[in-house]
Order: C-alpha cells, then structure tokens, then sequence
C-alpha cells in the first residue's frame, strides 16, 4: 500500500467519488476502499478530505444521503448518485480525460 | 436547479445547524466504528485497532471542522461565532478595550472632520456647469512686483473682444455699497458682475432673472439680491420684483433673487473674494474704460471653447498682450512692455482654494499621522496581549482551526474595535463639526458648515476598515505564527517568541517616534513663525485707537466741494468730542492698504523708458499720523498750507527713502505720477507701517494730503476709494467706548449715511494673528497628541519587556548587576527604540517640510533651531516615559525573580 501522501485535485477526487458511486449506494469507509480498490491501491483517502468532500458534493445535487443498516448491522450514512451526479460524472469523465491527454503530452515533449 | 440546490443548502445550514451537527457527530463516530472493526477483523486486539482507527481518522474534531468549513453559507455562522468570540474577548478585557476604542474615536472623528472640510473645499468639483472647463484669468507685471493680478477695464475689453479660446467671459469686482430707504443704511457687500457671469457659470435666479446684455452699459439700475438679503430686509416676499431699492442713493429696480446657499465671489482668492448681498452689472464707466496702465482688479473667469486646452489657450495669449499693449497710450506702452505685462490662466477650482490648499493638506498629513501613531499603539498593545493568548491559539489549533481562521479571528476583533471607534470616531466628528469650524478665523476662507454626506461616511468606514487592517494584520500574522510554534505542554513563556514580539513591538514604536517627530517640527516651525510674527513692528501704535469706514456715496456728494466740506466739518466736530485725542482720516488704513500708484523718480534718466516703481500710497487729512503713532523721522508734517494750488507734497515711508535715494537725503527730491503730473516736493519722512498681513514685508509707502487730491479725480472717482475715507480715533481711554459718539457725530452732519467696519486697531491687529494662530495651535495640538501616544507607546512596551524578562533581570542581579545596570539597561532601549525613530522622522521631516512654506514666515522650512529642539524633547519624554518601567526593573528582587520560574 502506497501510504505517500498524494496531493489530489479537488476535480480528481469528485471524479473518484463519483465513480465509485456508479456501482450504487455505499457509506463513507466503503467509498475510501472502493476508491483504493480501483486506483490499484494510489490514492488512499482520508476521512479529513473524504468527509468534506462528501458533504460538499451533496450541497452540490451531485449525490444524497440516508441512514441505513451497515453490513454489521450499524447505522451508517449512505450516499447515492443523482441524475445530476450521472451528469457530472460524464462531465468529469470527459475534463479528465482531456486533461489526462494533455498532461500526456506534456510530459512526452520535454 | 444548482441554485435551489444551492439556497435549500444554506438555509439547511443556517436553521437546522443543530441537526445537522447530530447528523455529522454520528456520521463520523460510525465512521470510527467501522474502522476498527475493519481492524479487529484483520486481527488487532481491539485496543489496538481503536488506536489506529483514530490515528486514520485523524481527530474527529478536526474533521467535523473540515466539513463545516466546505459548508455552504459556512461563512455566516463562522462570521457571528467569530465575532460573538471577539466581542466576548474584548469584554473580558475592558480597560484595553475602552483605551483603544477611545483612540481610535479620536482618530478616526479627527480624519473624519478634517476630510469633511477638504471634501468640501478640494474635492468637490465647484457648484456651476460643467466647472473643469472654467479658467480663470490673470493679467501679470511681474517686473514692478505684481505677478498675478485682475485686469484693468480697458484691457478686459480688448481681450473679450480679440481672443478665440473662450466661448464665453465673465468679469466680477467686489463693492461695498450703502443700502437705504425702508429701514436703517446699511452697509453691504454688492458685486458688479458682467452680463454673460451667471449664464456662462450656469446659475439660474430663484426668482425673477439675471442680467441682459444690454443692462451691462451704464444708466441701467437694476439689481439681483441674494437670498439671505432679500429674506433678512426685504421679507422674503415676491412681490419684490420689479421694486425700486436705494444703492448708494440711486434707484435700483429688482430683477431678481438668487436662490439660497448661492455663495459668488466665490471666498478665497485675496481679491474679489467676498461672497455678495446683491448683484449689479459691471457696466463700466467711459473713464474706467479710459483708465490704461492701472486698477488691475477686475476679476475674470473663462469658459474654454470644446476641444481648446488650458495649454492651447496659455499658448494663445502672446499676440493678445500685444494687442493690449498697443491699444495703451504710447508713453505706457513702452513702460508696461519693459514691465513685462502677461496673461495667465489657472483652472478657476484651482485659484478659488489655491490660498487654503497648503493649510488643509497640512492638517489632513497631520491627523492621519496621529491615526497611525494610534494603529501603531494599539498594535503594541495587541502584541503584548497576544503574548497572553497563546494557550488559547494552542487550543484552538489543537482542535482544527486553520491558521487563515486563526488569522480572520484576530482580524474581526481588530475590525470589531475599529468599527466601535470609527462608529464613535463619526458621532464626534458630526457633533463637532460645525463648533470646530466655527473657531476658524474669519481670514481663513473655509466654509463654515460643511454636510457630512454619504461620501464622508464612506471615508470614515473606510479608514475605520484600514485602521483594523492596520493595526491588526501584524499581531495577527504574528499569532498565528506562534500557533505552529507553541505546545500545550509548554509553561507558556518563550524567550525566541518574546524577542519576535519585542522586535515587532520596537519596529511599532519607531515608527510612532518617527512621526509625532515629523508633527512636532511641523508644529515647531509654526509656533517659530507665529514668534516672528508677534515681534514683527507693525509700526503704528494700535492701542486707543478706533477706526470707521465713513463712505459717501457719489450721487449724494458729486462735488469736490462738498465732499471736502464734510470730511473737514467731520475732523472738526469729532476733534471736540470728550475723551478723544486726535484724530485723522485716511483712504486706507494700516494693515489694509490697497492703492498703488506708478512713480518716476526725478532725474533718473528718461522716466519713459524706466520701468515704472510701483508704490504704496495713501490720502491722509488731519493729524492721522500723530493718531496712529506714526513717528516723523526727519523733515515736517503736511500743513494747513498744503492746498490744491501750492506745491504739491508727499511724505515718504523709510523703505521707500532707503531705496530709492539709498545714499542721498530724500528730503527736497521730487517724485510724479506717471509722466505728465507735475512734481511733488518730499517734505518728510516717516517709519514704516505694514501695509498687511503682517507677515508679508513692508513695502515702500508714499503719503499725500487729501486736500491736494486734484478735483476732477475726487469727482469722478469711479472706485469709490477716495469717497469712502477712515476716520481714525486715538482715544484718551478705552477707544471702544467711543464708538456711539462719534457715530452720533457722523450722523448729525447727514442721519443717511451707513458707518461702516467699526474697529479698534488693536482689533485690527490681533485679526491679522488669528489665521497663523489657528494654523499654530491646530498643528500644535495634533503634534501634543502625538507625542502623548509615542510616549504611552514606549512606556507600555518597556513595561512589557520588563514584565517579561523579570527573569533575566533577577539572574544579572544575582550575577552582580547593580541598579544603575538595570536602569541603563531599560532606558538605553527605550532611547534606542527613539533614537532609531528621530532619525527616520529626521529624513522624513527634512523632506516634507518644505511642502508647508506658505504657511511659515520669517523661518526656513530646515529651521535649525526648531530641529534642535524638537530632538531635545523627543528624546527627554522618551526617557520619562521609559524611566518609569525601568525603575520598576532596578526594585526586582532577585530571589523572588529567580522562584517565580
């Protein structure tokens, strides 16, 4: 496990969220480890940004919360995409994947 | 969508706050749950795997503050609880709290008022249309000594007609006239203003109309009356109109009223600046017309063509002087070109406040000085008190706030006192504001009520935000600093940590010094000038002596003869009064002289060609230089036998013999007028008179008997001068009791005439004191005040070192320090902390007082002395006010100092 602390950009870790959240509904721990499962272990994120992160995007629409029973049967607070989250995630998708291409280049030229 | 979203957010946030923390408390407890069961089942013993949970976690405060801070609308909440913390900590520290919001009052009302007047005066554009586009212009002789003048009315005639740069020219001159009929005479100020003045300005009559331009030609009597004159003698009614009123006894009719707080001549400029009761149109004279080469007072404002610059037209105006100059007799011609005759233009805003400028951006310097010595104090103070509140910044860090909250906690308090002391600071300064404006002599041309308008409020928030910003970011950023530094474990007391704040203090302090040193040389420079000015002779002896303006007006008094008959059966009857002494008449007075004549000089060479010697000259009758204490020098007084058709005489001023017959007796020479008047014999010589202010130099003076004055001159006397002569009383006593008797006089040789400018001469003269003693004492008191809060600052910040570094003092006590060590100690850095601060006052000082010359008088702006001994006292009250914690540092004793750790 990669325990270097890696800088996110705040449109990065939306975009985590987010894709995490498309295999449906889930409560904060398992957001951090679906996210940790999917990069392949890169970024591990606190619940210091993960929390904010999430209250923020459901100020945003992007997703909404309910409590619900845990697999250990604990009250715990889940998050599910909205049609508008659908829609960011696209819109993510798409500004990182030009990003993504553009860094690419960037870094072939020098 | 996003922004229903959005608003249902904020509103969530603001009223169901509660809830909501609930919600984020469980949230993140169970968080913490099932990260240690996630532990457990990777096989932590359960102790173990609560400890990494939390150490994953990372504080369940910090993050709870993590997700507040990102809320929307997060700002509100945590602006109320920051500034319900900071209102908590100012009250638990009210004796800081009342010191600084005090200050800060006083500070911020004093800016408050002053910019409220310089707003007034400087800022606002001049009430009339368009007003960037008026100029005013001046005619110049800069070789007989007359830079900047009016112009004569031949020579405005001649530029109004010839020049291109100005779609319209308007001429104004002040003229005392005597009002009657109705009520009692009465004297008042009138203008004579050209035809095309109102319209070109843009004013509009209240009632009624102004000028037509066929009016403004001789033998049309029609007036415009302000608004003040007409609602105090004429009721205010409207019926006025087309009403006759008496204007030195000739039949005006009423065309009009102005509307009120109409204020023209505009007050300021030294000619033509009194605000009239009435208007009449100039309508010059054909003699006026007539009179080349001389009475350069007519005041004059253009208006500039579009797409014309100032530049363009200064460019324009040789071919004009040209012009003018040849339309003068030839014998003039040649003598005003060698004089060098010119014409320049200002923007009319400019000329108006040009006399006030200096004295208003000299108080406006001063009172922000005294505003920053205050931010520079309260700073000092926040500075020590931060030193006290670093266990709570360690606290408050430990739980999650950033360091930008850290900062914006300290901000808001600072803000919080500005705001009290600005709210306060504004209160002053609109109760004040008209008391305070009310103490500016008479001849300082300032408004005398100012409004406080939303542009000035602004201004006082404005300063108000500026101050905290000021006083507050420092200590803040210093704080907050500590917050990284400091542990909660840690007693409190670092000896890294106080050093950086007693440098940041030092640097408070120097600063302060540095300016209240700057006040004080500006105030020193003053109070030298004003010394100057007290020893300045005026060379007359004002005590017992009344003076009255007695005019009499043309159309009553069109002949010589009854002119002289009056002011001889005045001199008489007054001269048998009880209680006076002597008595004279004079057309002007000491202080106050305004004529000036042309004079040649007998046989220095071709009076033609020389450039003409301009020269003060005054009509007296009577014993008028034995009433003012005028001494004769040498040779004899005017006699009775000086009449009209025996050889004319003059009596000269010192000045005027020393420089014009510097190794000759001036006794016996012959001076004239001009080129044809026939010569004049000197029969005497008298001491210099000032001829005003008094802070100017005593120009050369020239006297002639009022019984020589040529006829036809007293007869046409199209100005007034020579009609409206002073009667000067020397009293046997106290000279203002005189007044009713010798009015009584006046008016049992005509019960119509209107007396007017009633005043001893002592009066006279402290008048002339009072604009250099305003200016003295305003500046003197904010420099006082600086001075006090330098001192407060450099006691209050050795009083902290002592305090903190007890310790220290205990140990070099212990280790053989003797008190006087101690005491060098202190007082060496509270020297050092001045010191430094003198020396960038120095430079500052050195390279700012020049800025207020035109206020100084017999003093250079680097007056030595002054320096000298503003250095002394800053120096002494620096060690006075660091005396004090010094000796409270030589009674430490070492034992208990040495325990107290």
């Amino acid at each position: 496990m990669n325990t270097e602390p890696t800088t996110l950009l705040q449109g990065t870790l939306d975009l985590l969220i987010l894709k995490s959240l498309i295999a449906g509904q889930m409560h904060g721990l398992g957001i951090s480890r679906r996210i940790q499962q999917i990069t392949g272990g890169t970024f591990v994120v606190k619940p210091g940004s993960l929390f904010p992160a999430l209250h923020r995007m459901e100020e945003e629409g992007w997703i909404s919360s309910f409590w619900g029973e845990s697999e250990n049967n604990r009250r715990a607070k889940y998050y599910r995409l909205t049609k508008a989250g659908q829609k960011q995630l696209e819109v993510e998708t798409k500004r990182w994947g030009r990003i993504s291409w553009a860094i690419g280049q960037a870094l072939e030229a020098s | 969508m996003p922004l229903f979203v959005k608003a249902r957010s904020f509103l969530r946030n603001l009223f169901l706050s509660r809830r909501a923390e609930v919600d984020l408390d469980q949230e993140v407890h169970a968080h913490l749950e099932m990260l240690t069961e996630e532990n457990i089942r990777a096989g932590m013993r359960p102790q173990q795997a609560r400890r990494a949970a939390r150490i994953e976690l990372g504080g369940i405060e910090q993050v709870k503050e993590q997700v507040r801070q990102t809320r929307t609308g997060n700002w509100l909440p945590s602006v109320i609880s920051d500034c319900r913390y900071g209102l908590r900590q100012l009250r638990r520290n009210p004796g800081f709290t009342a010191v600084a919001v005090l200050t800060l009052a006083l500070g911020i009302g004093a800016n408050t008022a002053i910019f409220s007047v310089v707003d007034a005066v400087l800022l606002r554009p001049l009430p009339f249309e368009a007003p960037s586009r008026l100029i005013a212009i001046h005619e110049g002789i800069p070789k007989m000594g007359y830079p900047k003048m009016g112009f004569s009315p031949p020579d405005l005639a001649i530029f109004a007609r010839e020049q291109k740069s100005f779609s319209a020219i308007g001429a104004f001159r002040n003229k005392p006239v005597n009002i009657s009929g109705r009520d009692e005479p009465e004297r008042v100020m009138a203008a004579r203003v050209s035809s095309s003045l109102f319209p070109m300005l843009g004013v509009e009559p209240m009632l009624g109309r102004t000028f037509a331009s066929d009016e403004d030609t001789p033998g049309h009597n029609v007036v415009l009356l302000s608004y003040g004159l007409w609602q105090r003698r004429y009721g205010g009614v409207s019926s006025i109109l087309g009403e006759t009123i008496d204007i030195d006894r000739q039949p005006y009719t009423v065309v009009g009223v102005m509307r009120q707080n109409f204020d023209f001549p505009l007050p300021g400029p030294d000619d033509n600046g009194s605000p009239a009761d009435l208007w009449v149109p100039m309508a010059f004279l054909p003699a006026e017309l007539q009179g080349w080469g001389g009475s350069y007072l007519t005041s004059v404002v253009g208006r500039l063509r579009p797409g014309i610059t100032l530049e363009q037209m200064r460019g324009s105006t040789e071919p004009l002087v040209r012009e003018v100059l040849a339309s003068y007799p030839a014998a003039l011609t040649k003598t005003f070109r060698a004089a060098e005759l010119n014409i320049s233009a200002f923007p009319f805003q400019e000329d108006v406040v040009g006399s006030v400028r200096t004295l208003l951006l000299v108080l406006m310097a001063a009172v922000s000085f005294v505003l920053l010595i205050a931010c520079a104090n309260i700073a000092t103070l926040l500075v020590s008190r931060a030193a006290t509140r670093q266990r709570e910044i360690a606290v408050r860090t430990a739980l999650g706030a950033t360091r930008l909250r850290l900062v914006r906690q300290m901000l808001t308090e600072s803000l919080l006192l500005a705001l009290g002391g600005g709210t306060l600071g504004f209160l002053l300064a609109f109760l004040a504001r008209n008391f305070i404006l009310a103490l500016v002599p008479s001849s300082i041309p300032l408004p005398r009520h100012v409004s406080l308008h939303a542009g000035v409020f602004a201004f006082a928030v404005g300063t108000s935000i500026l101050t905290a910003v000021l006083f507050g970011l420092a200590p803040a950023f210093r704080l907050s600093l500590t917050a990284t530094e400091v542990h909660l474990q840690e007693s409190g007391r670092s000896a890294t940590l106080s050093r950086s704040h007693h440098r940041l203090q030092g640097v408070f302090v120097t600063v302060e010094f540095a300016l209240a040193f700057v006040l004080l040389i500006g105030a020193g420079l003053l109070i030298r000038s004003f010394g100057k000015l007290l020893e300045t002779k005026p060379g007359f002896r004002p005590d017992s002596v009344l003076t009255l303006n007695i005019p009499l007006p043309h159309e009553a008094y069109p002949q010589e003869a009854q002119i002289r008959s009056f002011y001889r059966q005045l001199l008489d009857r007054v001269s048998t009064s009880p209680g006076v002494q002597s008595v004279g008449l004079s057309n002007d007075l000491p202080l106050n002289a305004r004529e000036m004549v042309s004079m040649a000089i007998e046989g220095r060479g071709d009076a033609e060609s020389e450039t003409p010697q301009a020269i003060c000259q005054s009509w007296v009758m009577g014993n008028y230089f034995q009433t003012m204490g005028i001494p004769l020098l040498q040779g004899r007084w005017f006699a009775p036998q000086d009449r009209v058709e025996s050889q004319p005489v003059t009596i000269v001023s010192l000045a005027a013999a020393r420089k014009f017959w510097p190794r000759e007796n001036a006794i016996g020479k012959h001076i004239r007028w001009g080129v044809k008047a026939p010569w004049q014999t000197i029969v005497g010589i008298v001491g210099d008179v000032s001829q005003g202010p008094l802070n100017t130099p005593v120009a050369p003076h020239v006297y002639r008997p009022y019984s020589q004055l040529p006829g036809p001159f007293l007869e046409v006397d199209p100005f007034g001068d020579w009609h409206a002569m002073n009667l000067a009383v020397r009293a046997q006593a106290n000279p203002a009791k005189l007044t009713s008797a010798v009015v009584a006089d006046v008016h049992s040789l005509d019960p119509n005439l209107a007396v007017a400018s009633i005043r001893t001469m002592t009066e006279v003269i402290s008048s002339s004191f009072a604009g250099p003693e305003f200016n003295m004492v305003m500046l003197g008191a904010l420099a006082g005040l600086a001075l006090f809060l330098s001192a407060v600052g450099v006691y209050g910040v050795l009083a902290y070192v002592v305090t903190q570094q007890t310790h220290e003092i205990g140990v070099r006590m212990a280790l053989g320090a003797r008190r006087h060590d101690v005491l060098r100690l202190i007082l060496g850095r509270g020297a050092r902390l001045a010191g430094i601060g003198a020396g960038c006052g120095l430079a500052a000082a050195l390279a700012l007082t020049h800025l207020m010359k035109g206020l100084l008088y017999g003093v250079s702006a680097i007056d030595p002395p002054t320096f000298a001994t503003v250095i002394a006292l800053l120096t002494f009250i620096a060690l006075l006010a660091s005396y004090i914690p010094a000796r409270r540092a030589t009674r430490v004793d070492p034992t208990v100092a040495l325990r107290c750790e």
